[in-house]
């Protein structure tokens, strides 16, 4: 939801010409029924880490200029999960981390692209938590309050991205034209790439078997 | 008399002790029998006892040993749960490992700086941790002090052939100074992969191990730990862990008695670590098994004493039990010598009553026998002079009154020899009916034969065909010698007077007489042999009649007896029993 409102909010500062991707990921299946209230948890199963029910991030590869503002994200800590628990977002990112538990939590990364560990705070901890997330890479967070709590924040060089629906589909637009690398990250052992060619106000499928 | 009495006096005196000494016996091997039996048992239950002591304990030892591990192992779990040390594995972070832990394992590890504060039992506090890779290996530590120093045996010690998914017990032993090396109990906890549950690390701690060495039990339990090979116990010498090391490699874990410092000791021996990757361990504890001796050697005398006790009771029991029974034997003893006495003396006198009675009948028999044949030839020779017929009128008389004295004397004679006969038993009667009745007419006719110069009369009444049991001869001796008697002690112009009677079987003759009466102080002895009345000096006889009919007639199993005397008369009766008619009358 708060993804859905932040993508108009990267792609507004590209030119008005833009290049749309539309495809499928072919998503793994899901590991159990999924509940009503449709939450994205990270699980991991032999040591790879993905989201249940799986979804996956497309997002195109490049040689893109670096916002001059950092883009902003938050994830909140609601009911003792991470909401989202798979962020998206583009190197240079300040995340925050809001706790809208009762209860002290104390978000930390052991992770090579970011590692940090918030201490304990409170819902009503001001300044807000936050990290600027600078390196590309998977970063795992863990609340050391709560041991289950997990979520992941893949950070991407690139502004282009999105998060697939649970059916697989996906749909990129405002691309620069040009020649790119199409990404599918499945999960965190699990990248599918494929080259495209975008012209301006093109519009193309690409689909990940 | 005194003699026998004493010898039985002797005899009851060995019966008593016989008697007691077969009481005391019989009392003795009860008791014995009873101590040992209830000796044993009781040594037994004694024993039984002490093992369940020693159960009891083993029992609560090794209950709060289980309990505690439980609570080591579960704390442990927790901490490998922790999200940071979980975090260094599975993000890849091994250099955030020990970091990460030694915040979290701050609680856990003992305070180095004092090791005696108030705090809780060191027992519980780790004093040393490290992790272990996925190979099993122990992952280095930059910074020893944090998790407590090993050397590199003892961490070799504490390394994992493979890692497990279940927690793993072992121990650590590490050589000091001191002869006794220390002994840590380490616990291997498993980190799982969140993902897939496998082992990916493990965190072993190491504990100071549970009341070794530590404890003083009420039993003087004694315990330590055996591993590699080797005891290690505090409380115990090295000796004795050598020995006991021994005993437990040959008998493992079952229950044992062995020699320490000269006490009997029980040994009990249980795996530690059953199962586990770690080199074996098992926990050994021995019971001083002195107390037991004590406690049955103080059972023993007081058993004993009981015994004594009960010995000499039975004793005292046994010794009055035997006087009572004995004292009516005693007595009897006494008696029945007493009586034998009597009965020999009496036996003698009889003897020799019988032998004088013999000689008498035999002089008497003897006498009459050697008489007989003089008489006959005297009155032979006499009625041969009285053929003779020179003889002069006077001598004729005198001859006569010799041939009638010769008569007197056969008489005489037969009457001794009759007499003799009946002293010795040898008169045995052919007992037939016999007619009194015409025994008594023939009788009074042979009275009236006689010379009457008396002019007595005679009064009769008897019934007619009177039949008595008896012999004939005798039965009419009895009756003229009554008869004789009544003739010849009358007074001239006196009466005889004869009855008889029938009553019950038995007949009754009375014959009395109207001659002086007999004197009252005479009556008594008129029965006696050669007894002769007062009044009849110059009367023919010789004292025997009555007194041969009276033996005659008790022969026949009747009697003769005076009935009265007094002026008018005197009275004798004879009793006959009564016999029936014979069926053919006699010839």
């Amino acid at each position: 939801m708060i993804l859905r409102c932040l993508l108009p909010f990267a792609v507004a500062a590209l030119p008005a010409l833009a290049a749309t991707i539309e495809g499928r990921v072919a998503l793994p299946k899901a590991r159990a029924i999924p509940v009503v209230n449709q939450r994205y948890e990270i699980v991991a199963k032999a040591g790879v880490l993905s989201t249940n029910p799986p979804v996956a991030i497309v997002y195109l590869e490049g040689a893109f200029p670096r916002p001059t503002v950092p883009p902003a994200a938050q994830i909140v800590q609601k009911d003792l999960t991470f909401l989202p628990s798979l962020l998206p977002v583009q190197v240079g990112t300040r995340v925050e981390f809001p706790n809208q538990d009762d209860a002290f939590h104390n978000i930390f990364s052991f992770s090579p692209a970011k590692r940090f560990d918030l201490g304990r705070y409170r819902a009503d901890e001001r300044p807000m938590p936050a990290q600027i997330f600078d390196t590309a890479g998977l970063v795992t967070l863990r609340c050391d309050v709560h041991e289950h709590m997990r979520a992941l924040i893949l950070v991407l060089d690139t502004p282009h991205f999105v998060i697939t629906a649970p059916d697989g589909t996906f749909r990129l637009t405002g691309l620069p034209a040009g020649r790119h690398t199409l990404k599918a990250w499945i999960d965190s052992k699990q990248t599918k790439a494929r080259p495209v060619v975008l012209d301006d106000a093109s519009a193309i499928r690409v689909d990940f078997p | 008399m005194s003699a026998p009495v004493e010898l039985e006096a002797n005899r009851v005196a060995g019966f008593r002790t016989r008697l007691l000494v077969a009481t005391m016996i019989v009392i003795s091997s009860v008791t014995l029998l009873g101590l040992y039996f209830g000796e044993r048992s009781l040594a037994s239950n004694v024993e039984a006892d002490l093992r369940r002591e020693f159960q009891a304990e083993l029992t609560a030892l090794r209950e709060a040993r289980a309990l505690r591990h439980a609570g080591l192992v579960e704390r442990c779990r927790t901490l490998v749960r922790r999200a940071r040390i979980q975090s260094a594995f599975e993000d890849d972070a091994l250099d955030l490992l020990y970091p990460s832990a030694e915040n979290e394992l701050r609680d856990i590890m003992a305070s180095p700086v004092d090791p005696a504060s108030n705090g809780p039992p060191r027992g519980l506090h780790a004093q040393f941790y490290r992790f272990l890779g996925r190979d099993g290996a122990v992952i280095a530590t930059p910074n020893s002090r944090a998790v407590g120093s090993l050397t590199v045996t003892e961490a070799a010690q504490i390394a994992l052939p493979a890692l497990s998914a279940a927690p793993q017990t072992g121990f650590l032993t590490r050589d000091t100074a001191s002869p006794e090396p220390e002994v840590f109990e380490i616990i291997s906890m498993p980190i799982l992969s969140t993902d897939t549950a496998e082992p990916i690390a493990a965190l072993v701690l190491g504990f100071e191990p549970f009341a070794v060495g530590q404890r003083e039990a009420g039993t003087g339990m004694k315990n330590g730990v055996l591993v590699r090979g080797r005891l290690h116990s505090p409380a115990l010498p090295p000796a004795s862990e050598a020995l006991l090391a021994r005993e437990v490699k040959e008998n493992q874990t079952a229950p044992v008695r062995v020699e320490l410092d000269g006490v009997p000791h029980l040994l009990f021996a249980e795996r530690l670590n059953p199962g586990s990757l770690y080199a074996p361990a098992l926990e050994v504890c021995v019971f001083p098994l002195g107390d037991l001796a004590t406690r049955q050697a103080r059972l023993r005398w007081q058993v004993l004493g009981a015994g004594v006790l009960l010995l000499l009771v039975g004793f005292g029991g046994s010794h009055v039990v035997s006087a009572r029974l004995a004292a009516p034997v005693e007595k009897l003893a006494v008696d029945s010598e007493a009586n034998r006495t009597q009965l020999v003396r009496a036996e003698a006198a009889l003897e020799m009553t019988s032998a004088e009675l013999q000689r008498s009948a035999r002089f008497s028999a003897d006498a009459s026998h050697q008489l007989k044949t003089p008489v006959t030839v005297l009155r032979a020779g006499l009625e041969e002079l009285l053929t003779k017929d020179n003889l002069t009128p006077e001598e004729c008389a005198e001859i006569s009154a010799l041939i009638h004295q010769t008569y007197r004397l056969s008489s005489l004679i037969e009457d001794l020899l009759l007499l003799s006969r009946m002293d010795a038993g040898r008169l045995k009667l052919a007992i037939a009916p016999v007619n009194l009745s015409r025994l008594i007419e023939a009788s009074l006719d042979d009275l009236g034969a006689l010379p009457d110069e008396y002019e007595l009369k005679i009064e009769t009444d008897f019934p007619p065909d009177l039949h008595v049991a008896g012999e004939k001869r005798y039965t009419a001796m009895v009756l003229q010698n009554l008869l004789e008697n009544a003739r010849k002690y009358n007074r001239r112009g006196g009466l005889i007077r004869l009855f008889a009677s029938v009553e019950g079987g038995v007949v009754r003759l009375v014959i009395g007489n109207s001659g002086r009466p007999i004197a009252p102080e005479t009556q008594a002895r008129i029965f006696e042999r050669f007894h002769r009345g007062v009044m009849g000096e110059n009367l023919p006889g010789y004292g025997l009649g009555l007194n041969l009919a009276r033996e005659l007639a008790r022969l026949h199993q009747g009697d003769l007896r005076l009935l009265r005397s007094d002026e008018n008369l005197t009275e004798f009766e004879v009793a006959f029993r009564q016999s029936p008619p014979p069926s053919v009358p006699p010839l």
